[in-house]
This record gives C-alpha cells, structure tokens and sequence, in this order.
C-alpha cells in the first residue's frame, strides 16, 4: 500500500506517508528497547506507532507514582529542614 | 539519546518557582491534593523548559492554565498560547473532512498517539512524529529529575 500521492489538503487529516515512517523508526529505535534489540530493520509502523503510545504512558504512570511519593515525602518537610537547603542550593 | 542536563536543570528551576508559589507549608493539604499540585507543577515546568517553541508545550500551559488554578501559570505566556490554539480549533473545524471510518491499524493508532500528546489533535501527521520525539525527550528529562529528588528526599528516612 503506497500512498505518496496524498490527497491533503493543507488542514485535513491524512495518512503519514512512508518516508515520516522511516524517520520515525529511526529516530525511536534510540529510545524504545523494543524496537532498537530487534535485529530485522521491517518494522512495521503500526508496531512503532503502538510502542511509542505505550512507552508514553508508561512515562505518564512513572510521572504520576514520583509525584505521588513526593508528595507524601513533602507533607514532612519544614522550611529549614536540609532537603529545602539542598533544593535552594541547586537552583542557584 | 538522553536527555541533556541542561534540559533537566531548566525543568528544575521552573518546577521549584512553580512549587514556591504554591504554599506546601499547608499541613491541611491532603496527600492526593498536594499530589496534583506536584504533578501539575511539573507538568507546566516541562513544558516552559521549551520556551513556546513546541506545539505540544504551548498546548499543555494552554489546557493547564483553563482548566486548573491560574496562579499555576504566569499569565502573559498562556494567554497568548490559549488565543492562538483557539483560533486553530476554529480554523480545524472548518476545514476538517469528516471521517467517520478508522480502517487499518495505522489510523487508529495515530489517533491514539494524537490524544497522548498535548495538542495533538490539531496536529497533522508530519509536526505530531516531530513533538512527539520532543515529548517523549521532555518527559524522560522531567522523570529523570523527579526520581532524583525521590530518592535524595529519602536518604535519611
């Protein structure tokens, strides 16, 4: 299935083209173990495209659990404990 | 490719003046509320590290700045960015073709990624791959950061 001759006009929606797919898997393979420890270079871009939603909400899940840690960490914190000393030396 | 330190350190400084403006001493703050607070901070922190130059950041303080409290976010920059991703809500609408089949996998799985990302929805496909990496590097810097203050925070416990 080729579609290099695309039918968008500058605001609808469209298919990406093959030449986006391979930039993409390319530029994920550096990120996405999955992809990157397969030897065969086919990769589907559905496969990509599922890897990379996956590996986004894997990010979100992580970002939610760190900042609920955090928080249950902060409820003991004062103003003058050595974690707010540490955290003012580092943003100066 | 990791992020780089000075992404992380510029997602830092803004999470701490986010965090500052936002009175932690509250000990009636319960643990899930401060938990959102945490999370939002950050959020918007990640995506001021991009200074307006990414369409997924701009979208993010945008959404942040309607939905949640306002003193979150200074409100120069978010007004300019909600002005600018309404009237391309308005542009999107009207010259959207209506396409009510998803066929092929392809399809449905962009659209998937098309929600994950902030702002995607009015990205066509060449800008969402683009913010998407861009994304995807920006949360790898904001993680990496909170698990450090995560486990410098528990040292001594």
């Amino acid at each position: 299935m080729s579609s290099r001759r695309s039918r968008q006009s500058s605001a609808s929606v469209s298919r990406i083209s093959d030449d986006q797919i391979i930039e993409l898997v390319s530029k994920l393979r550096q990120f996405l173990p999955e992809i990157r420890d397969r030897s065969s270079d086919k990769v589907s871009a559905s496969k990509v495209l599922q890897e990379t939603c996956n590996y986004i909400r894997s990010l979100h899940r992580e970002v939610g659990d760190l900042s609920e840690r955090l928080s249950q960490l902060l409820a003991t914190v004062d103003a003058d404990s050595a974690e707010a000393a540490i955290i003012r030396s580092l943003i100066k | 490719m990791r992020p780089c330190n000075s992404l992380k350190l510029e997602f830092l400084k803004n999470w701490i003046m986010g965090l500052q403006r936002w009175s932690f001493s509250k000990k009636e703050m319960g643990i899930l509320e401060r938990k959102k607070a945490i999370k939002l901070s950050a959020d918007i922190a990640m995506a001021s590290a991009r200074n307006g130059t990414t369409r997924w950041s701009r979208a993010l303080i945008a959404n942040a700045y309607s939905k949640h409290d306002k003193h979150l976010v200074s409100k120069g920059a978010s007004t300019e960015y909600s002005r600018r991703i309404r009237s391309k809500k308005i542009l999107k609408r009207s010259c959207r073709r209506i396409r009510r089949r998803s066929k092929g996998l392809v399809r449905e799985r962009t659209r998937i990624l098309k929600n994950l990302i902030p702002g995607g929805e009015l990205m066509n496909e060449g800008s969402l791959i683009e913010e998407s990496l861009d994304y995807i590097v920006s949360l790898r810097a904001q993680v990496d950061v909170m698990r450090s203050l995560v486990s410098a925070s528990e040292v001594d416990r």
